[in-house]
């Protein structure tokens, strides 16, 4: 195999590892937010469920989880999977797995928020929304960037369980190349390519860290 | 304001199980979905080209020739190579799959070709036969037929007599340990194990005994029949017409189908 | 003309603390009332159930005649519609012990803010105010910073300066010196004073007699929930009758 036919082979891979990675933050990002409030609801069922969702988001590995979206529809409703379903089997596992941990973090960053700027918001007349969107949410995105860029890191390398469910992501491909060329250059280059990877998505991390930086 | 947030919260995770089980149901496009384990050449893997290649996929793609379906190739997590059978994501397993001791397991065609396992061993190791593994460091993929043939009751002496038996996910990762040293010995195919020393004969050897002698079919979900009765029908065309012999010529260098309708006809 | 007007507020906590047991105040215009009194006296959850942060279990409570809460048939508090309490908190200001100042925001969009966004007024026009705020305030060219640029007396000034910008008809004040080092309570005792010669009507909880004595018309003292005593400044802290009051001061005092 020549070098270009493994070069674009891999990179070919990396655009599915891209994709996942990138849907997944599109819509866990979000989502992890909307449970973060359900979960600090005063209804107790809405509570009740969140808690346990998150709960078994966090307590089951993501390749089982993998596994049981992917075969659960065949398995408990008996429906006929079709093959596209694989991708995005692999993508709802994805974002309801990490809406869980984002959910976590929002909680934390969102309940370390002094009532004081509740009170300051509420007696200036700011609507509840206002004051969760104007107010709370810019503060809490600033306490919480750490921690989700730790989340999103891990995210990248996460996206190798995809092959779980016979999604062919980069380190699959990798592993395909080596096992027919006998070498151990494909993991070479896959490795530099989740590093590059890890390293701009680091850096951007970074920049908007240090953009949130203009106030304490 | 929150107990709004909490209902769109859970309309989206409704809508968004909804679209996922939209999206669940299959097309019905006449395909065969050949499964495999793309770690696992000559049958199957990633060719010069890059594109998935190899004796078993070859024979898969002129039998869907034949039958007018249009292959896919999908390689799979060799983990979840039943969960992937059982709920029809693909349509067989084609992929040096071993019989023996699988028979009840999986519809099968008849057997298309011999195999068995054997142990590869780094050619300064010295060892000769079985007794030479006592106190060895041996590999075996998980769940494959090697796997099950040295814990077979009958070579629990040979078993007894390792240090270790260590069950590896990939016989990829296993050639890499046998070249750092890190074990002794890996029971695998014997045409795998032809293959991975293609070009490095000095520095391997192949025990001459079989731990196990073995045949190839081509599995589908137990109880597809139909399937299966249509390859077969295939196969045996195939067999007549001489494709078989000339992959197998082609990846082994001898003619190793063992199909009836193989052998010359008296 | 009566500004604020609370009658028989009570309010029980679990624990038992910072109860209120039927208190009547009523402020009028340009009046400066003091409410001074032991921690835990209630005074501050007073200043919470009239600027309808907490809620009162029974009592009533109207701005400028307009009624904000009432007692319903069963004594218990009712309040007016959410659309009617809107109207009703542009009436008031709330300057915080901690000011509760906006940190992401700069001094000048945290007091312009509220009035473009909740009040819907014309950037220009509260543009303009704002200027004019931070000029009185002495912190003209602390417009652009962040407030954790600024000391607790700056940062207590910007909030002092981001209620007046709602123009309210009264400004509340809870303990405004006591997280400020007490060379800094000078400055806001400055503004304060400035703010009544303006005739700003407003009502002021601090321990700071001293602070009540100068800017104070009327002095409350409030302990265990109710009002003991309340007279004029001069009255209530040179010459106060009730045995209570005098404890109270005198132990200040010491």
């Amino acid at each position: 195999m020549t070098l270009t036919t493994i070069l674009s082979k891999l990179a070919g891979g990396m655009l599915t590892s891209f994709s996942i990675f990138s849907l997944t933050l599109i819509f866990s990002l979000p989502l992890g937010l909307l449970v973060a409030l359900a979960r600090m609801s005063k209804n107790a069922l809405v509570k009740g469920i969140m808690r346990i969702y998150i709960s078994i988001m966090r307590g089951t590995p993501l390749m089982l989880q993998l596994l049981v979206v992917y075969f659960g529809p065949y398995y408990v409703f008996g429906i006929k999977l079709s093959p596209n379903y694989r991708y995005w089997a692999v993508i709802i596992a994805f974002v309801i797995n990490y809406a869980a941990y984002f959910a976590e973090i929002y909680r934390g960053g969102i309940e370390s928020i002094a009532p004081g700027q509740y009170e300051a918001a509420k007696v200036l007349g700011y609507s509840s929304s206002q004051t969760f969107v104007k107010i709370i949410l810019p503060q809490v995105i600033k306490r919480i960037i750490p921690s989700i860029t730790n989340e999103v890191i891990t995210l990248i390398k996460d996206t190798s369980l995809a092959f779980a469910i016979a999604v062919t992501e980069m380190f699959t491909i990798a592993k395909a190349i080596a096992s027919s060329e006998k070498t151990l250059m494909a993991y070479v280059f896959a490795g530099i390519f989740y590093y590059v990877f890890n390293f701009i998505v680091a850096m951007i991390m970074e920049r908007i860290e240090k953009k949130l930086n203009y106030y304490h | 304001m929150k107990k709004n947030f909490s209902v769109i919260a859970i309309v989206v995770v409704l809508a968004a199980l909804f679209v996922g089980i939209l999206s669940v149901q299959a097309d019905g496009v006449k395909t065969l979905i050949v499964g495999f384990d793309q770690n696992f050449p000559p049958y199957g893997y990633v060719g010069e080209d890059g594109e998935y290649t190899g004796y078993d996929l070859e024979l898969a793609a002129e039998a869907a020739k034949r039958m007018e379906l249009e292959i896919v190739y999908q390689p799979i997590d060799w983990d979840a190579k039943d969960l992937e059978l059982d709920s029809g994501t693909i349509d067989c397993i084609w992929n040096g799959f071993t019989m023996n001791n699988r028979e009840d397991k999986y519809t099968w065609t008849e057997a298309y070709k011999g195999a068995g396992q054997v142990f590869l061993l780094a050619a300064d190791s010295g060892v000769t036969d079985y007794s030479g593994l006592k106190g060895k460091v041996v590999a075996v993929q998980t769940d494959s037929a090697g796997l099950y043939a040295i814990q077979d009751e009958e070579n629990k002496d040979l078993l007894d007599s390792f240090k270790e038996l260590l069950v590896i996910p990939q016989y990829n990762e296993a050639f890499m340990e046998l070249e750092s040293g890190a074990i002794d010995a890996i029971i695998l195919d014997i045409d795998v194990a032809k293959y991975q020393i293609e070009g490095k004969e000095d520095k391997y050897l192949i025990l001459d005994e079989f731990l196990q002698k073995e045949e190839y079919g081509v599995g589908f979900k137990l109880g597809n029949t139909e399937l299966r009765d249509k390859v077969q029908v295939v196969l045996d065309e195939m067999a007549k017409d001489g494709v078989f012999a000339e992959l197998s010529e082609k990846y082994f260098s001898y003619d190793s189908c063992i199909m009836a309708a193989c052998q010359p006809e008296k | 003309m009566e500004v604020f007007n609370i009658k028989q507020a009570s309010k029980t906590f679990d624990n038992n603390l910072d109860v209120l047991q039927g208190i009547d105040i009523s402020v009028s215009q340009g009046e400066v009332v003091a409410i001074i009194g032991p921690s835990g006296s209630g005074k501050s959850t007073l200043l919470r159930c009239a600027t309808l942060l907490e809620t009162m279990d029974s009592g009533e409570l109207s701005y400028s005649g307009e009624k904000a809460a009432w007692n319903g048939p069963d004594g218990k508090t009712v309040y007016a519609p959410e659309a009617e309490l809107k109207k009703i908190k542009s009436k008031f200001g709330l300057v915080f012990q901690n000011f509760n100042l906006f940190p992401h925001y700069s001094v000048m969009k945290n007091i312009t803010d509220a009035p473009i966004c909740v009040q819907k007024r014309d950037p220009k026009e509260v543009f303009a105010e704002a200027d004019a705020l931070l000029a009185k305030m002495g912190i003209s060219d602390k417009a652009d910073a962040y407030p954790y640029q600024l000391s607790g007396g700056q940062q207590q000034r910007v909030s002092i300066a981001r209620a007046l910008a709602m123009n309210p008809e009264i400004l509340f004040f809870d303990e405004p010196t006591s997280a400020l080092d007490p060379e800094l309570t000078g400055e806001i005792l400055r503004v304060i004073r400035t703010l009544a010669l303006e005739n700003m009507t407003m009502v002021i909880v601090t321990h700071e007699i001293e602070f009540a004595r100068i800017v104070a018309d009327r002095v409350i003292f409030m302990d265990a929930g109710i009002i003991i005593e309340e007279g004029s400044a001069e009255q209530l802290i040179n010459n106060p009758e009730n045995a209570r009051t005098k404890a109270f001061l005198s132990r200040l005092q010491l």
